[in-house]
């Protein structure tokens, strides 16, 4: 599994959240990238080769669900895993149908994120060789 | 009809008198001489018209003219009797007039210069000059020797003016005013002189009818016998006593004379004794005349100054004895005093009239001579309008008679009468300006001559009297003020004391001695009359913050440094659980002092503290339930600390199943770790905090600080509403003085309102800001602004009311529970809508160190 099959972009405003998700990612051999808002990390990230996409979903400035719409506007389909301190079943229900591969509710267990990371890592390949992509 | 009945029996004791003299006169003739010795009808005149104004000379002259013819007209040829009347008067005439265009009291002899001008005028040169027509007429018509005749006459004329005229004018005087205080010792003496000068006469002219007892004298000279006599009454009794004791003397001489016995009887030639005897008598009569008005004129001068050192005793006795006097024994003191000035003064009546307070009533008090009943009366000033209004122009009246009242005072005129007075002098009684009554002195038996010192000392009397009746007056005045002072006092429900300049207390009213009663020594209400106060608050030492306050408090005032000093204070002991409040004034007068009052405030202070737990326990409730609303977004800020601690652990976790582990990477992650657990210890801090039942606990604040962690507090809840919450500090930060749980729950209130009032503004629109700023005058002040919906107009007032409210679920309690915080803080609280939209809400808080009523 080459590194960049394993490039993931966390997006989080918190700076100790995103430094305890950086940690546990690269301890489970993920590359990461992390932004502290949407706007950051459209600016900095390069988000073609991205495995997956981990993202708050209340931050100031656009929200994770806003990133999720336009994306999707875009064609986009990288996977994204929310990460939410104050979800709700809407809030879920609405970024599940919007074909996102994961909503977990802060704190999750490593576990948890390391499954919805497989999940979303499976979906990256099926979706490249769907493309063609033989890489 | 009075003065003319006066006036007729006058004229007939004149006539009276003349056709006595006249009698007289004729039997005093010696044997074989035609002239009297003695000729009193002329003196009689003279007497007469010495006491009566040359007006009315001519009726007296009138009235003797019958006497005259009746007495002469038998003996003697009408022409001779008609022409010796004209001679007779001329000299009663020219002797009387020269003393009364010479004298200022013609008929007084009290002075040496009135007896002197007497002798000159009707004693020598009266007779002296009518005896020449006298002479004349005797010698035309009867054809006697011319100088023989007047030779005779002139001295038995002279005689007659000079023994006569001033006995009959003192009997006259005498007997228009009363012979009061003559006392018995004095009788006892003229008496005695009287008999002794009858004794010695009798023997010295010859003794009784046919005795020999004048031959059994061995000297020559018995004249010289008399001389001692005549000395005594010229000594002793004036004028007056002088010229009778000299008239009897010469009626002794000439009846020794008449008889041929005597001396008499050893003379060789009757008419030399006759002559040598008036020579001798008339001799003898000028030096003792003189001798004894100069006597009168010196003993009435050492009475008048007797009289007027006794009297200034007796005023300086009176004002002393007014000057302490209670007014309560005045009244008394002022019927004592009349009576003792009545009788100083020798009057007949005096009375003390006393404006009664109103004008309704005039009092008269007073004291007569005669009367044995002067309880005081009461009459209206109707009853007296004219001497009343004069009164009240502070105008004296003196009158001799009441007739000569103006014709307004007929009310007065009419009193006089009815009750017999006959002068009198009325001063006014003035004190200050005011007319308080007047000092009135009248006769009853005699008309008063009215003497300028009289009034004068009336004044003087009057003074002490006005004096004595303005002081009580305003004592009385004082006593009834005094008296509703006491009562107001006594009907006091606060206890009242009164401290002199150390503390001690000099006065207390009922309700202070009650309180006293009920405390026991452990507290300072204890203190009763001449206990200090201040001591009692020093051993009241059971609350040692209450007790160093009231004691500062007090000084202070005691001190003058504070107009007034107020405490409420509980009290220990027997009175635990109760409240008092104590206050302070000074108390303005030189001695200093202070005027505490203290009253019970328990129950008030129960229904307060009652409220200040109710607003708690509201204020307490409607933060739990702002906390309920905020639980998700508290949530939200605790499970990011938590994330953020369970990623690292677990990353550690694995970053050690590495050999060798990076301890570099597990060192920044305990790190880590441990900030989050702080962060999220802080979160659980704050909102304990906010939903703690706390106690009111003013102390120093930093509001900046204040609003940072309100603001944090919400960072989630903002988050969540897609809002922005913007704190602006400028300049130096407000330092305040207040509670912090209540003032975060107003800043929370603010803000969740602000942004409950955004939620449908679009995402740009949401922004909060908040302000704070310190104000000139000793206010910190948020200003709490959105850019909501704003407040309707109109609804503005009624936003901080209670159970107002336009959300579904609010209670409506929140603003009217952040204005009783602000305002039980010292501090306000308002509302207003922004000009480019949106509401602005701001409340002040006093600042530290800065003094706020």
């Amino acid at each position: 599994v080459s590194h960049e099959r394993r490039r993931v972009i966390l997006v989080d405003d918190d700076p100790s959240v995103r430094r305890g998700l950086e940690r546990l990612l690269r301890s489970a051999d993920y590359v990461v990238e992390s932004f502290p808002s949407v706007q950051a990390m459209l600016a900095g990230a390069d988000l073609t080769g991205a495995s997956c996409l981990v993202l708050d979903v209340r931050m100031p400035g656009p929200s994770g669900l806003d990133l999720q719409t336009a994306l999707a506007q875009e064609g986009d389909d990288v996977p994204i895993i929310f990460i939410t301190g104050h979800g709700d079943v809407q809030m879920a229900v609405r970024a599940m149908k919007a074909g996102a591969v994961d909503f977990l509710s802060k704190p999750f267990d490593a576990e948890e994120l390391f499954r919805a990371l497989d999940q979303a890592m499976a979906r990256a390949r099926l979706s490249r060789m769907s493309r063609g992509d033989a890489s | 009809m009075a003065p003319f009945l006066n006036l007729v029996a006058r004229l007939l004791l004149v006539a009276l008198g003349y056709y006595i003299g006249a009698s007289v006169g004729f039997v005093l003739t010696f044997p074989q001489l035609t002239p009297s010795v003695l000729w009193p009808p002329n003196a009689v005149l003279t007497t007469a018209l010495l006491l009566t104004s040359p007006r009315r000379w001519w009726m007296y002259l009138l009235a003797a003219l019958p006497a005259h013819l009746a007495i002469e007209l038998p003996l003697l040829p009408p022409a001779l009797v008609l022409g010796l009347f004209v001679t007779n008067c001329s000299e009663a005439v020219l002797g009387a007039g020269l003393v009364h265009w010479l004298s200022d009291q013609p008929g007084r002899f009290d002075t040496l210069r009135r007896t002197a001008v007497f002798v000159a005028c009707a004693g020598v040169a009266g007779p002296f000059l009518s005896t020449f027509p006298d002479a004349a007429l005797v010698t035309a018509l009867r054809g006697e020797p011319f100088w023989s005749v007047w030779s005779t006459r002139f001295p038995s004329n002279v005689l007659a003016e000079l023994t006569i005229t001033p006995t009959l004018a003192t009997i006259a005087l005498a007997s228009q005013s009363r012979l009061r205080g003559v006392s018995l010792r004095r009788l006892g003496e003229a008496a005695l002189l009287v008999c002794g000068l009858l004794v010695v006469g009798i023997m010295a002219f010859g003794g009784p009818p046919g005795g020999s007892v004048g031959r059994l004298w061995l000297l020559h000279t018995p004249f010289a016998l008399l001389l001692p006599f005549l000395l005594w009454a010229a000594v002793r009794f004036g004028p007056g006593g002088t010229s009778l004791c000299l008239l009897t003397t010469v009626m002794l001489a000439i009846d020794a004379g008449m008889r041929e016995v005597g001396m008499f009887a050893t003379l060789p030639h009757r008419e030399d004794g006759v002559l040598a005897l008036q020579v001798f008598l008339t001799v003898l009569s000028i030096p003792l005349l003189c001798m004894s008005s100069l006597m009168e004129e010196r003993r009435q001068t050492s009475q008048t100054l007797e009289q007027r050192l006794g009297f200034e005793a007796m005023l300086a006795r009176l004002s002393n004895a007014f000057v302490h006097l209670p007014s309560s024994e005045m009244d008394r003191a002022f019927e004592a005093w009349l009576k003792r000035i009545g009788e100083e003064l020798r009057l007949d009546c005096l009375a003390l009239l006393e404006f009664a307070p109103g004008g309704e009533e005039v009092v008269v008090r007073w004291w007569s001579a005669i009367a044995p009943d002067t309880s005081p009366q009461t009459f209206r000033p109707v009853d007296f309008p004219w001497a009343v209004a004069r009164l009240h122009r502070q105008e004296a009246v003196t009158f001799s008679d009441p007739d000569d009242l103006p014709r307004s005072a007929d009310r007065e005129r009419a009193f006089l009468r009815r009750h017999g007075v006959r002068s009198g002098a009325i001063v006014p009684l003035e004190a200050g300006g005011r007319v308080l009554g007047g000092l009135a002195v009248v006769t009853l038996t005699d008309a008063l001559a009215w003497q300028d010192h009289l009034e004068g000392r009336l004044s003087l009397v009057g003074e002490v009297f006005a004096n004595a009746l303005a002081r009580r007056e305003s004592e009385d005045a004082l006593r009834v003020s005094e008296g509703m002072k006491s009562a107001i006092l006594a009907a006091l429900g606060s206890g009242v004391a009164v401290l002199d300049r150390e503390g001690t207390i000099i006065a207390v009213n009922e309700s202070w001695t009650k309180h006293a009663e009920e405390a026991d020594t452990t507290s300072a209400s204890r203190a009763g009359m001449g206990d200090n106060y201040l001591a009692a608050w020093r051993q009241a030492s059971a609350d040692a913050a209450s007790g160093r306050e009231a004691l500062a408090g007090i000084h202070a005032v005691l001190d003058r440094r504070r107009e007034a000093f107020a405490l409420a204070y509980p009290c220990s002991g027997s009175l635990t659980g109760r409240w008092f409040e104590l206050s302070a004034v000074p108390l303005h007068r030189a001695a200093g002092g202070a005027v505490i009052a203290s009253r019970e405030i328990t129950d008030w202070k129960r229904a307060e503290l009652e409220a200040q737990r109710s607003r708690e326990e509201l204020a307490h409730f409607t933060r739990v339930s702002a906390m309920g609303a905020l639980a998700a977004s508290l949530a939200h800020e605790l499970n990011q600390p938590l994330t953020g601690i369970l990623s690292n652990a677990q990353a550690a976790r694995r970053f050690l199943q590495v050999v060798p582990p990076d301890l570099a990477e597990l060192h920044a992650i305990l790190n880590d770790i441990v900030e989050d657990d702080k962060r999220a210890g802080e979160v659980i801090e704050r909102l304990r905090e906010l939903l703690r039942k706390g106690d009111f606990h003013a102390l120093p604040l930093d509001l900046n600080g204040l609003v940072r962690d309100v603001a944090r507090l919400l960072n989630s809840d903002a988050l969540i509403r897609n809002a922005q919450i913007q704190l602006v500090f400028t300049g130096r930060p407000p330092t305040v003085i207040g509670d912090r749980i209540q003032l975060q729950q107003v800043m929370l209130n603010l803000l969740v309102n602000a942004m409950d009032a955004m939620a449908e503004c679009t995402q740009e629109r949401r922004v909060v800001t908040v302000e704070t700023a310190t104000s000139d005058d000793g206010f910190g002040r948020v200003c709490v602004r959105d850019a909501g919906v704003g407040i309707v107009p109109g609804m503005l007032d009624r936003i901080f009311e209670p159970f107002y409210t336009t959300k579904p679920q609010g209670m409506g309690m929140g603003l009217s529970i952040s204005r009783s915080i602000v305002e039980a803080h010292g501090g306000r609280i308002w509302a207003l809508n922004n000009p480019d939209g949106g509401s602005t809400f701001g409340f002040t808080v006093p600042l530290a160190g800065v003094n706020v009523s």
